[in-house]
């Protein structure tokens, strides 16, 4: 059983299929672990009440919002940011299709957004629109109005199954599944 | 943004938990987190420690046992709304789980979370009130049983003790002929109710209504039965007439608060509304 | 022989083809898509502390005593300060209001009084973020509680609470607009129809919040601030001068920001007081802003009430408005009073009446500051004028879309010259409206709604708006409010270099929040020099270390795309002009004969080419072969400016350079027994003149409609009239909407040309809140037949609820 009282304690974890470990309070909360700690600035901070979903990233194979889980309990847990999408230097389908369909201005919403949308195709492989506004309802967005990014995931959701099998497993395995 | 400082325990079995609740004068249960960290977050709640129950094993399944369905503590809302077996018999629950947040709230959120936390705007204990489940709790003296009418005492209190925790929710099954439904009524899909209005109906022939139970959330400091318009409504046909008469009266008893999303007159009214929706559905969905 | 079409096809085909007008994936996403975006809350500093604030919890209150000891000794706590140790080393920010408004001692933390719930009282910084807000638990305030008030017209008041005594009142201005002659129109008229509007407080909230890093570099005397405000260089003499520190050893640093809408424009409080805590400590400091603090104190937009008289014909004829406004303007004046200029942009809207009145109060309340906002005070003009249109149409008992078309300017009188000096630079708004009626399937809906109401079922409603998006601002306009403000004209700049290996670079002083600017500029330049777009390298954000800017340079009043072009567009001739007479020179022929296509220096004449690395090689190390005389480097900085004059004795001046324009029409379906309603079908059309690239524009359209939408049906700031309390003061209560509350939007334009801007472009960055329009219309309509009047541009259910059971009461 852990039970710490209020010193640093170390949180070891694999991100995006790499371990990384870091000192933490017990009240750090996940996305400063990140943001602060590991230097995974791709994940994004934009409110106080879990609403906004900037944070979104995968833990053990579900997407959270990162502000609403402590780093320590992170410990052991395979977690996948939005640096983890990309293959090297190949864009994963979704970024691919973002890029594509202008889902995206300011960029701060995205990696948030694209962790949702991969949640999304991952369990519902052809969604329809109210699918995918419901799947993207955690993910708010000041810039697109939804609809390119509405847009976006069809047509990533096309392009991952064109591609089925080829990306997926090591997405899978990143994502802890 | 950060919450103050506290002492953490992830303990993992329920003995250990339960020691160190009892240890610890200012604990409390982290079960998912998703009710309880945004207050930590804003610093409306401090405790000095917090129990992470989450790495308890064998605390997350849906099973079906003789009389009821066992539904474990700290099964996600995800998974409540994508049963099937609970879909098919207990739709009220898959509505009000499918209207909880968003889906990384659902993907984390559990369901003895949100019954401790006890926001009297919530989705799963208005439901959880209209199927009158009973909430196994288990203590330094062991386990005991305690039902829905018993749970939930004043906003965001329940009669869980201070070193308890609550295993599993008990559903009991419902009669044949029955349905149920739950409607929010909110400005947006995932926010808390202005209304939440959750109803379980079992009828007879010539739709007779033989039970009807009726769960209100967000009209006052717990989730209430509208009592007034069950009673209305035991032994009558089940018809639009009675069923807008019976919610009528379904206010009765309801001490809602006043906010800028509804006042205290328009939540009334809508208890109203919606108990005569929700009813409606909960009929169509009788077999 | 070739014939005629073959010879106009080959002419076709030899044209360049153009970047401009395509529809490009955007340079910036790669990296943005990759979690790779630089905002600021990513910028890591050796020795970097956090700062945290203490606000006020009271509307309105007294300071008696700050004791920060207790705070001061908390482990890791580097230093607290009070708005006694701000008044001591620095000066009251500049005001833009005349006097006595002009007055008031705004400090970057509060000092005899709070004003406002979120009013900075106290600073930390601490060596950890959360030893910040610890130690904010520690420091004790005594408060003295007085009369709060937060209405604009109570604030008026005689025995009303007063802010600020060093202004001694609450009005910071009064201004009377007066053209044509409206009480002749009131005579005439066969009605004038009434009423009081209330346009409601929200704002556009950026995912991202304000923050601010500053790092004060000892060695070289330089203030180095990193920051996410739209104007930085704007604000330097706000900061200068309140700070007391040199501007020329000031440097603002914008990366990647995460949406501005306006709402981080007044944000330099903020950076004066995190400069201050980083001199102090000799440590850099960052502030970054939590979503609860920026709901109460960052920025919200214009709250308006109007009472309305329109003097009309039986036909429908609009004779002239009589207005009397009270803009509600929040506890402090920073980018105010200009709002109450800023609506005379767009006077008459799209009508042509040529009669106008308008009395404009602007008044303080203890309620958080206003700045500018998405369609900043015009989406409230226009607001009105929508809604009016329509009250008109009804009382009348005529189709609101025909009072519409009776009424707009028309194609042929533009450039069409507004009561109040405007310059309307083209456009065809009876087009624009007819196109979305047809998108909409206007009269189908018409004919449902007639069934739907025989029938005694849904309630079924449909809204117009026609709104005007005023780009490219004349800072002369603030002239209107204070003589003496030394603001006039607007500019941009832009720096356009080849370097030795013939690379294309270009810098500019727009500061992109995600409206795609190294992209545009990229088309821009391509087609200047003949390359394409991944051959222009276009520096990311803002420095003012690196990139040419004018003060009035950045990214706000849609006006990025105009001026950002013009600048380049000057830059780009400076550049070829050289190039091409290096190029001559090499080739022994003349500059006029020489093109720029597919990356070299054509003679057009011989099709002898100069490559452009071999330009750049001759005129940056090898100048001995350069034309005699001819100084080397092959680069230019270019200043833009439109032709803008200023304000005449009656006010009268174009305040913008461009209007683009947006008709929406919306569809609803309303239940009476909640009050809520939801949008069955949603449609837009818009016209921004020259299209630089059709997918930005797009995307442009689609988020400022989302945030007219938000804006009609979801986002209110209310406050607690008792207590003065900000009701919506987290996400939970504040609603943006999601992506199900936002409907599939059909989307249309028209492309008529800017009459005056370069390339015929115009700004479309604001959009003009045209839903909020169309939303109340479409209210009011399903509420029709039981002759209910909105007069508020938020529909919130209970309200609507409670209007349908007075009227059934009656």
């Amino acid at each position: 059983m852990q039970s710490l009282k209020t010193d640093m304690i170390t949180v070891t974890c694999k991100i995006n299929g790499k371990e990384y470990s870091g000192m933490v309070e017990p009240r750090t909360l996940l996305v400063h672990f990140l943001r602060d700690d590991l230097n995974l600035t791709g994940t994004h901070i934009g409110c106080d009440t879990g609403h906004c979903g900037a944070c979104t990233i995968f833990m053990n194979g579900k997407t959270v919002k990162s502000c609403m889980v402590l780093a320590i309990q992170a410990q052991g847990a395979n977690l996948m940011t939005v640096e983890g999408l990309a293959d090297g230097d190949k864009l994963h389908p979704i970024q691919e299709a973002y890029w594509e369909n202008h889902g995206l201005q300011c960029g701060y919403c995205t990696p948030g957004m694209l962790m949702s949308s991969l949640f999304l195709l991952q369990r519902n492989p052809d969604p329809t629109e109210e699918e995918i506004r419901r799947g993207i309802e955690g993910n708010l967005c000041r810039c697109t109005g939804y609809v390119n990014i509405v847009k976006s995931i069809k047509a990533a959701a096309k392009k991952m199954q064109q591609q089925q099998g080829s990306a997926a497993p090591s997405i899978q395995a990143k994502a802890g599944h | 943004m950060t919450p103050k400082k506290f002492d953490y325990y992830a303990p993992t079995t329920i003995n250990e938990a339960i020691q160190i609740l009892h240890d610890n004068e200012d604990s409390k249960v982290l079960a998912g987190g998703q009710s309880l960290l945004a207050l930590m977050k804003l610093r409306l709640a401090a405790p000095a420690s917090l129990v992470d129950i989450s790495k308890l094993e064998n605390m997350s399944y849906v099973r079906e046992e003789k009389d009821y369905l066992a539904i474990g503590a700290l099964t996600i809302h995800d998974i409540i709304e994508h049963n099937q077996f609970i879909k098919d018999h207990f739709t009220i629950l898959t509505d009000a789980a499918s209207k909880i947040g968003d889906q990384q709230i659902r993907n984390k959120g559990t369901i003895g979370g949100s019954s401790c936390h006890a926001d009297p705007a919530a989705d799963l204990p208005t439901a959880l009130t209209a199927l009158a489940v009973n909430f196994v709790v288990v203590g330094k003296n062991g386990q005991r049983v305690i039902p829905a009418k018993d749970f939930f005492v004043d906003t965001f209190t329940t009669s869980v003790g201070k070193d308890e925790v609550v295993t599993e929710v008990r559903i009991p099954y419902l009669p044949p002929h029955s349905g149920s439904g739950y409607i929010k009524h909110s400005r947006r899909e995932g926010d808390f109710a202005i209304v939440g209005v959750g109803a379980v109906v079992t009828v007879g022939e010539g739709n007779i209504c033989k039970d009807v139970r009726i769960g209100l959330g967000a009209v006052g400091a717990i989730p209430l039965r509208a009592t007034k318009a069950e009673e209305y409504l035991k032994g009558k046909t089940l018809d639009d007439k009675n069923i807008v008469a019976a919610a009528e009266v379904a206010n009765d008893g309801a001490d809602p608060p006043s906010d800028m999303h509804g006042s205290r007159e328009y939540r009334l009214e809508m208890i109203k509304v919606f108990t005569k929706r929700t009813l409606k559905l909960a009929m169509s969905r009788v077999k | 022989m070739a014939t005629v079409t073959e010879l106009v096809k080959a002419e076709e085909e030899a044209k360049p083809k153009l970047w401009l007008g395509q529809p490009l994936k955007r340079k910036e996403d790669p990296r943005l898509i990759s979690g790779l975006g630089k905002y600021v809350d990513d910028v890591k500093l050796p020795g970097l502390a956090y700062a945290s604030i203490l606000r006020s919890p009271y509307a309105h209150a007294r300071i008696k005593s700050i004791d920060t000891s207790k705070a001061e000794k908390l482990t890791g706590v580097l230093c607290v300060i009070t708005g006694r140790d701000v008044v001591k080393i620095t000066d009251p920010f500049l005001q833009i209001s005349p006097a006595p408004a002009n007055k008031l001692k705004d400090y970057c933390l509060a000092v005899d009084k709070v004003t406002y719930v979120g009013d900075p009282v106290a600073a930390v910084v601490a060596e950890s973020r959360g030893i910040a807000e610890d130690a904010l638990e520690l420091i004790e305030v005594e408060y003295e509680p007085v009369d709060h008030v937060i209405d604009a017209r109570r604030a008026l008041e005689k025995d009303a609470p007063v802010l600020h005594e060093e202004v001694g009142s609450n009005l910071v201005f009064y201004g009377k607009w007066d053209y044509g002659n409206i009480e002749q129109a009131i005579k005439t008229a066969d009605k004038v129809v009434k009423a009081t509007l209330h346009f409601h407080r929200f704002s556009s909230t950026p995912i991202e919040n304000n923050g601010v890093v500053v790092n004060y570099d000892r060695a070289t005397g330089f203030l180095n601030i990193y920051c996410n405000n739209q104007m930085p260089m704007f604000c330097i003499p706000w900061l200068s001068f309140g700070l007391r520190f040199p501007s020329n050893r000031i440097r603002m640093i914008t990366g990647d920001i995460g949406g501005g809408f306006g709402t981080k424009i007044i944000n330099y409080p903020y950076i004066a007081l995190v400069a201050i805590l980083a001199m102090k400590t000799g440590r850099p400091v960052k502030w970054t802003e939590d979503r609860r603090e920026h709901l109460a104190a960052a920025n919200h937009g214009n709250e308006r009430t109007f009472d309305v008289e329109v003097p009309v014909k039986r036909d429908g004829t609009i004779l002239g408005f009589k207005l009397k406004a009270f803009d509600d303007c929040g506890a402090y004046t920073r980018y105010e009073p200009a709002g109450a200029a800023i609506w005379a942009q767009v006077t008459p809207g799209c009508y042509h009446f040529a009669n106008f009145v308008m009395e404009f109060y602007q008044v303080m309340t203890n309620k958080c500051p206003v700045g500018p906002n998405r369609g900043y005070s015009r989406s409230q003009h226009l607001w009105m004028l929508e809604r009016s249109v329509d009250i008109v149409a009804r009382e009348l008992g005529l189709d609101p879309a025909e009072v519409r078309l009776k009424n707009f300017v028309r194609p042929d009188e533009m450039p069409y010259v507004t009561p109040s000096g405007g310059i309307y630079d083209g456009g065809n708004y009876g087009e624009s409206l007819r196109k979305v009626m047809k998108l909409i399937d206007y009269d189908g809906i018409r004919e449902e709604q007639a069934a739907s109401r025989r029938k005694g079922g849904k309630l079924i409603g449909i809204g117009l708006a026609t709104v005007l998006d005023s780009g490219t601002n004349n800072f002369g306009q603030v002239k209107i409010v204070n003589p003496e403000n030394p603001f006039s004209g607007n500019s941009e700049a832009a720096r356009i270099s080849i370097d030795g290996l013939g690379q294309i670079q270009v810098a500019l002083g727009t500061v992109p929040q995600g409206q795609g600017h190294e992209t545009f500029a990229s088309q821009v330049v391509a087609d200047e020099f003949g390359v394409s777009p991944d051959q222009v390298t276009v520096l990311m954000g803002f420095d003012s270390g690196t990139n040419p800017y004018s003060h009035q340079s950045g990214s706000y009043a849609s006006r990025s795309a105009v001026m950002g072009t013009g600048a380049l567009l000057g830059a780009a001739k400076k550049v070829k002009e050289k190039a091409a007479k290096i190029a001559a020179h090499l080739l022994q022929t003349s500059p006029e004969k020489i093109d720029f296509r597919e990356g070299a220096a054509v003679d057009r004449e011989t099709g002898k080419k100069i490559p452009l690395w071999q330009i750049g090689n001759v005129a940056w190390v090898n100048n001995l072969l350069l034309p005699e005389g001819m100084e080397p480097g092959l680069v230019a900085i270019n200043f833009w400016r439109p032709s803008f004059t200023l304000p005449d004795e009656k006010w009268r001046h174009n305040q913008t350079l461009t209007y683009s324009y947006q008709s929406h029409a919306a569809v609803i379906e309303l239940d009476p027994e909640s009050g809520k309603f939801k949008i069955l079908r949603y449609a837009i059309v818009d016209d921004c003149g020259t299209q630089i690239n059709p997918l930005i524009v797009e995307g442009q359209v689609h988020g400022a409609a989302a945030h007219g939408i938000g804006a009609a049906m979801y986002e209110n700031f209310e406050y607690d009239e008792e207590n003065g309390q900000l009701k919506s003061s987290t996400f939970i209560d504040y609603l943006v909407p999601t992506a199900l509350d936002i409907p599939h939007m059909i989307t249309s334009h028209i492309e008529t040309p800017s009459l005056f801007a370069p390339k015929g472009i115009r700004g479309v960055g604001e959009g003009g809140c045209t839903p909020v329009g169309a939303i109340s219309n479409a209210v009011e309509d399903a509420l029709a037949p039981l002759g209910i009047r909105i007069t508020d541009s938020h529909q919130n259910p209970q309200q609507i609820h409670k209007l349908i059971r007075e009227k059934a009461s009656k």
